[in-house]
């Protein structure tokens, strides 16, 4: 579904200007900003939230910052809006120097978790407020103020106020806010996490609208990956400071560039195996005796001979049943458990490794049950091996 | 559904309202007091008469220390709100290391005695002249309600998100505006509500106005303790009875100011 | 443009106000507290060690005089005597307005606040209206035939205590309210499931849980009440005086500044201590929170 676009999104990254043709002709130069993020750091006394992250993103691009809660995520973006300063590296908007410049003179757009609307104005004056920063006229505020509320489908809620509005719609709120004096970015920090299931579903649709109707270049903090992997162009995934990977989700998911990401980014198994040699090809010896020949595209890291090193393969890459296109393995299940679209084999390897599987076409399979042995192929081109010991 | 009621429950229930009696009726009683046509202060009162509420307003001396306490006090919740709520904000938003010696200095108020604040200031106002002065008085006075203001804007101003002042500031608006178009609406029935108590404890402050009073710059307090002291006139329970009127619009209007207070 | 981590104090970092701004909102409050608070006290203290010459003569004469020191003592017992009345008269109150709901509830708040926030002055007064020769009090004793002579009521130290209970007992009552309000509603009902008696359930989970706001308005009740000095000196015998009335008569008849500043010094010590001793226990919030 949104491979598609997000790959015509990077070939035509250079531009940025896509958004141009489709939005209302009424909205002038609503194009995105380019954003470089170099050797950023941001230590509080001796920890280092943020450590030397270089971001390079194009005009008109949506990023997620990804990562579990004190990976630095947020004070990346703090530093963008100006509600953090680095301790060092610059940020530049369009090639102008913003590390130090204050908040309210950025001219970019923010919406924050807790919809954070002025509880004290109306839906209107709330979203007419950035204008009248600017020293716009009442009449002309209100006129742009409707419109943007009008872009996120909340035309005619301008008089109430805020807590008669559910969250979903404070939210709306909020990015009408942000959006609607034009800026050339959209920064949010878990703009979603405080909205039920459902309803972040939609406004994920409506922010990926939004994102495509502007041509606005957006950053957007997350721990949520599916949220991650749904609407960004491209994800950085990050962990105590430092990037782990910055790519298109497809990458991220498809291949890891570490076990950290490995991890972190959808169900992964792991086996614990040690290099016997690295040549044309890459001998892994298994805790169970077995050795198996790995085609070298298998090493996300380099292997080196000798030393442990760690096979991943997702749970639904596993087919059930013996096949010669790839290593086969025998699992004594222990749990077999009917998940819908799927159905999920647990159990494990002959050295006690747990292994998962997800085999979808579930109801032709129910005669497993737990304590059978069965046999599944892992597709060598669904392998990877990656440096290290599984945590 | 009632609750059980048993003898133990009658039991609290009597000691409650007798307690409550004692507590209240002392206040209560002034106010038939001060319409008896006795000259002297006997039980019962007796009889029905407006003048020694016609004696208070005539008299120039009780006037004069009326309209003394009235200028300290308004002064006084004027400049006690206005600097408790800056020190607020800054221990609240700010960068500080301040944050034990600024426990200290509103806990010292509150503890120390305020017989000793009333003897060192009386000392040190007579020698650089404030002594008697409203500026005097109302430094005193502040003083002393800072602790009830930082503690009131305390509530109000934790209860403001920080992320609102960010949302504004990112919206364009400088820290100042921020804080006067977003935290300060919202903080405003908290304020008020703040400089009414300062305003209250100011005009009804007896131990550093009775020292700091001179023989001609006397407070209401001040006056009043001299007349309780020397001849317990019935006027007394008239001026008594008005200030408690006073306490209860000051209390209706601080519980106004908080039901409409969108931070509650 | 890298710079090295720019000082705090001269610029905001964004969201918290820079180390400047914040000093200069800090500023009014503490150069009022510093000039109006603390210098007047210190200056007390020093004039107390150092005059006529340095010496702690001042000193050893609060406690080498024994009328000094039956003065010391007579406020000490007062002071416990009125915070062990408040806690007998206070706790029941906070108990049942914890309990209590709606009008009753709010009946109750107002017969407690009401007194906290109206005149020191106008409360003393009315005790002694009530403890005049011809007072409520006395024609309540003779008109039920319990005596026939008018008690002598007033410039008592038995008035002192009962007018500064009454002054007083909001302090002990909203702390300890406090306590109890915050001790949720389940823990009683669990009690009751697993068996207990309402006594049981009283002592054995009601009363420790409240005791941190039992020991706040306790503090807060005593250390009031030493330095108490309006309701001593309306209500006292001027045979019996406390550490207050004492310090106002050195200064305002004998003129004895050192003495008088020692006596200040003697009080503002102890107070403080005991202030820092029991800092953890101190809660004036509540007070404020409840009050209005």
């Amino acid at each position: 579904m949104g491979l598609g676009a997000r790959g015509r999104r990077i070939e035509g990254k250079t531009e940025g200007k896509r958004g141009s043709v489709n939005i209302v002709s009424a909205r002038q130069s609503a194009s995105g900003a380019s954003i470089r993020i170099s050797r950023l750091e941001k230590r509080f006394g001796a920890v280092s939230a943020v450590d030397g992250v270089d971001i390079d993103i194009a005009a008109g691009e949506f990023i997620a910052l990804l990562g579990p809660s004190g990976s630095g995520k947020t004070t990346i973006l703090m530093s963008v809006a100006g509600f953090e300063f680095p301790t060092s590296g610059t940020i530049h908007v369009d090639s102008e120097d913003l590390t130090y410049v204050p908040s309210n003179r950025r001219n970019l757009g923010m919406v924050f978790q807790n919809y954070t609307l002025f509880p004290h104005m109306s839906i209107l004056d709330n979203v007419a407020f950035p204008l009248k920063m600017r020293g716009l006229r009442t009449a002309e505020r209100h006129a742009r103020a409707e419109a943007a509320l009008a872009t996120v489908r909340l035309a005619g809620y301008g008089h109430r106020r805020p807590n008669e509005l559910s969250g979903g719609q404070q939210q709306r709120v909020a990015l009408a806010r942000a959006i609607v004096y034009q800026p050339r970015v959209l920064l949010m920090d878990e703009p979603l996490s405080a909205l039920d299931k459902n309803l972040r579903e939609d406004m994920q649709l409506e922010i990926k609208r939004l994102h495509a109707e502007l041509g606005i270049t957006v950053i957007f903090v997350t721990h949520d990956q599916s949220e991650a992997l749904t609407m960004a162009d491209r994800i950085a995934v990050l962990r105590d400071g430092k990037i782990q990977q910055i790519g298109p989700a497809r990458q991220l998911y498809e291949r890891p560039a570490n076990l950290f990401t490995a991890g972190f980014i959808g169900e992964m198994n792991f086996v614990d195996v040690r290099v016997e040699s690295v040549g044309d090809d890459v001998a892994v010896a298994l805790p169970w005796g077995e050795t198996w020949r790995l085609p070298a595209t298998a090493a996300v890291e380099p292997a080196v001979a000798g030393e442990a090193a760690v096979l991943a393969v997702r749970p639904e890459r596993l087919q059930l049943g013996v096949s010669p296109a790839g290593q086969v393995i025998a699992v004594t299940l222990s749990d077999v458990v009917y998940a819908g679209a799927a159905l999920l084999l647990i159990g494990h390897l002959p050295d006690g490794t747990e292994m998962r599987a997800r085999i979808p076409g579930a109801s032709q399979l129910s005669s497993l049950v737990p304590g059978d042995v069965a046999s599944f192929t892992i597709p060598t081109e669904a392998m990877l091996l990656y440096r290290g010991k599984r945590r | 559904m009632k609750p059980p009621t048993d003898r133990g429950s009658l039991a609290l229930g009597a000691y409650v309202y007798a307690v409550l009696a004692f507590i209240i009726v002392p206040l209560v009683i002034v106010i038939p007091m001060s319409f008896s046509q006795n000259d002297y202060l006997a039980f019962p009162p007796s009889g029905f008469t407006l003048k020694w509420y016609s004696e208070y307003f005539d008299s120039r001396q009780w006037r004069a220390a009326t309209w003394l306490s009235v200028q300290v006090a308004l002064l006084t919740a004027l400049f006690a709100s206005v600097i408790g709520t800056a020190a607020t904000y800054a221990m609240i938003r700010g960068h500080s290391r301040l944050v034990t010696a600024f426990q200290i200095a509103l806990i010292g108020p509150i503890i120390v005695p305020h017989i000793a604040l009333a003897v060192g200031l009386y000392l040190f106002f007579q020698t650089i002249g404030l002594s008697g002065t409203i500026p005097g008085f109302v430094l005193a006075h502040t003083v002393l309600t800072l602790p009830f203001v930082v503690f009131t804007m305390a509530a109000a101003l934790g209860k403001v998100d920080a992320n609102l002042e960010a949302a504004a500031m990112s919206c364009g608006a400088t820290r100042f505006q921020a804080f006067r178009l977003v935290t300060l609406p919202l903080v405003l029935p908290s304020l008020a509500s703040s400089a009414l108590f300062a305003f209250i404890i100011s005009f009804d402050e007896p131990v550093v106005s009775f020292f700091l009073s001179g023989v001609r710059q006397k407070t209401l307090p001040r006056r009043m303790f001299e007349d309780i002291e020397q001849n317990l006139t019935p006027v007394i329970p008239a001026i008594a009875t008005l200030l408690i009127m006073l306490s209860i619009l000051i209390l209706l209007g601080a519980h106004v100011l908080r039901s409409r207070s969108v931070t509650r | 443009m890298t710079e090295a981590g720019r000082s705090h104090f001269w610029h905001s970092d964004g969201r918290r106000l820079s180390g400047l701004s914040t000093l200069l909102l800090l500023l009014p409050f503490f150069t009022i507290i510093a000039f109006v608070f603390v210098y007047p006290i210190l200056q007390l203290l020093v004039i107390s060690i150092l005059e006529p010459h340095p010496t702690l003569d001042n000193y050893a004469r609060v406690v080498e005089n024994p009328v000094h020191m039956r003065v010391l003592m007579r406020t000490l017992w007062t002071a416990m005597l009125v915070t062990a009345l408040s806690v007998v008269l206070g706790f029941p109150v906070a108990y049942y307005m914890s309990r209590a709901k709606g009008t009753v509830a709010a009946l109750v708040a107002v017969c407690v606040i009401l007194p906290l926030w109206s005149s020191v002055l106008v409360r003393t007064a009315a005790w002694s209206f009530l403890f005049q020769r011809n007072g409520l009090i006395n024609s309540a004793l003779m008109s039920l035939g319990l005596t026939s002579q008018p008690f002598k009521l007033l410039y008592t130290q038995s008035a002192v205590v009962i007018a500064m209970t009454h002054v007083l007992l909001p302090f002990m009552i909203l702390p300890i309210y406090g306590a109890l309000r915050s001790i949720p509603n389940d823990y009683g009902r669990a009690a009751a499931v697993l068996g207990a008696t309402r006594l049981r359930t009283f002592l054995e989970v009601i009363l420790p849980l409240s005791l941190p706001g039992v020991v706040s308005g306790s503090l807060l009740v005593f250390l009031t009440a030493l330095g108490f000095f309006i309701t001593p000196a309306l209500l006292g015998s001027p045979q019996e005086m406390m550490i207050s009335t004492l310090v106002s008569k050195q200064i305002r008849e004998v003129l004895d500044w050192p003495f008088a500043a020692a006596l200040v010094g003697v009080l503002t010590v102890f107070v403080t201590l005991l202030a820092i001793i029991f800092s953890k226990m101190l809660r004036f919030d509540r007070l404020m929170g409840n009050a209005s």
